[in-house]
């Protein structure tokens, strides 16, 4: 078989020239040798004006200066998250995100410079702006008809507008728990986007365990004894304070074990465990109930998902509880993780920091300012 | 005597409610569905306390509060907010304009109770 070759105009500089993202050669002082037609038409450069130009100052994004010693130093490709290697870029009067790239470019073994390469994401961050300032709409204007209904149905049950049947007390009954249950989800779903748009703090405050185990616990308690289930908490005595949301770190541990009710049967156990190993403190719930498929594990802490199984019981959320869980504990500087196996029990684990002084932890920040 | 409320809410079936939820302990509930005439009925009512919603037609809740607060006449009246704003910063806003309590949407007939209790014991 032969290979074609290419056309004389078309040589792989031609390729990397009408590439779609912004590219830059630059050498190991950051000085830009070279650049392709996007990165000329967006930063309103020429090839000729860009020599030698130091890239932060040409395209005035001065992060990349830290970016690109980094890639030097270390010798790798740029290793970051997304919203570290994001950037907002002014021009013309328009906002646009980009996504840094950055590759070490090495010559005869040594180190030569760098290949810059700057992706426009704009109309994802549009997207994720939108998908957020939805989320905080919808919760807001559910609130409004829910007042009336709740309203309208705590007063009906009570009896207070006249006499019921039976059977229409129980359906009150019925349409009270859901509105409490529409109440919570808009409750979450405000948590969410609160994390999203990253305007939310941790003030991670010395916080006793015992308090917090507690204050989680204590209001389900009832609810597990109607159901059957008996909730055990576990906790060595001294445990020292971790560095904790208060509020915030009860939500994760009652909405665990919350989970964790429906997914246990009468006669079940619900174990909620804390034990201490350095300088971190490993909160442990589990239970006795149907387990779920390694399939779905890493899965579960995603937003909007939710395990359907046969061991579920009764009404739950819409799979964000997790989600939210796993934001608020990555924030504190921890972790969460699932072990379960199918037929035998769920356990879900997340750590907490031992308090050492004034900790205070921001989320990131999705709107991050760059260059 | 029984206590008098304003309540400042434009949502008809929201004003049914809280209507009904405060008819059935036996407050007298007058009712006005924008800022304007809440500020201008407040002079003319004298009412014991006051339950007001932030998002309103012609003067917004804030502005009411704010208005009622500065006001040496009606700085003491108990306003609680009845807001679907559940943002911390509009909490925060209200009570540093001098709101007395904040309440968020949805809420149940017990909690209004309890709360007007709070303000108005011998109703």
């Amino acid at each position: 078989m032969k290979l074609s070759k290419l056309p004389e105009p078309v040589n792989l500089d031609t390729v990397a020239k009408s590439l779609n993202d912004a590219v830059f050669m630059v050498d190991h002082e950051m000085n830009v040798v070279w650049l392709n037609q996007m990165a000329e038409e967006f930063f309103h450069t020429s090839f000729e004006k860009s020599q030698g130009k130091n890239i932060a100052e040409l395209t005035a994004i001065t992060k990349l200066e830290g970016l690109l010693n980094d890639v030097f130093e270390q010798q790798t490709p740029l290793k970051c998250s997304y919203e570290e290697a994001s950037v907002k870029v002014k021009r013309l009067d328009e906002r646009y995100f980009f996504k840094i790239a950055i590759n070490p470019v090495f010559h005869e073994g040594k180190l030569w410079g760098a290949l810059v390469q700057l992706t426009d994401v704009t109309r994802f961050h549009e997207m994720e702006k939108i998908k957020t300032d939805f989320v905080s709409i919808v919760s807001h204007e559910f609130r409004t008809p829910l007042t009336t209904i709740t309203v309208g149905v705590e007063m009906l049950k009570e009896g207070m507008l006249g006499d019921l049947t039976p059977r229409g007390k129980e359906v009150l009954d019925a349409i009270g728990a859901d509105c409490d249950r529409l109440s919570r989800l808009i409750d979450n779903l405000m948590e969410l986007s609160r994390i999203e748009s990253g305007t939310i703090y941790v003030e991670a405050e010395p916080t006793d365990v015992s308090d917090l185990v507690q204050e989680a616990v204590r209001p389900l308690k009832i609810q597990a004894e109607k159901q059957g289930i008996e909730v055990i908490t576990d906790l060595p005595p001294e445990l020292p304070p971790v560095a904790a949301d208060f509020n915030k770190s009860v939500w994760v541990l009652a909405n665990l074990v919350g989970n964790a009710m429906r997914y246990t049967d009468s006669g079940g156990t619900i174990t909620v465990r804390v034990r201490q190993r350095g300088k971190r403190l490993f909160f442990s719930v589990q239970d006795t109930g149907s387990g779920i498929p390694k399939e779905h594990q890493d899965k579960i802490f995603r937003k909007y998902v939710q395990v359907s199984g046969e061991g579920r019981k009764g009404s739950g959320g819409v799979g964000l509880g997790l989600a939210i869980a796993k934001d608020i504990v990555m924030a504190h500087g921890g972790e969460i993780w699932v072990d379960s196996e199918v037929g035998k029990g769920t356990t879900f684990t997340f750590t907490f920091p031992v308090y050492q002084g004034n900790e205070s932890v921001k989320l990131p920040d999705a709107d991050q300012e760059g260059g | 005597m029984s206590k008098k409320v304003l309540l400042v809410e434009d949502e008809k079936n929201v004003i049914l409610g809280v209507r009904t939820c405060l008819d059935a302990v036996g407050y007298d509930v007058e009712i006005v569905e924008d800022g304007e005439e809440a500020l201008n009925s407040v002079n003319r009512e004298h009412p014991d306390l006051i339950l007001l919603d932030l998002l309103l037609p012609k003067v917004d809740g804030f502005e009411v509060l704010k208005t009622l607060k500065d006001k040496e006449e009606t700085s003491k009246i108990p306003i609680i907010v009845l807001t679907a704003k559940a943002e911390e910063e509009d909490r925060q806003r209200a009570m540093d304009l001098g709101a007395d309590n904040y309440m968020t949407k949805p809420f149940k007939p017990q909690e209004l109770w309890d709360v007007l209790k709070g303000y108005l014991p011998d109703n």
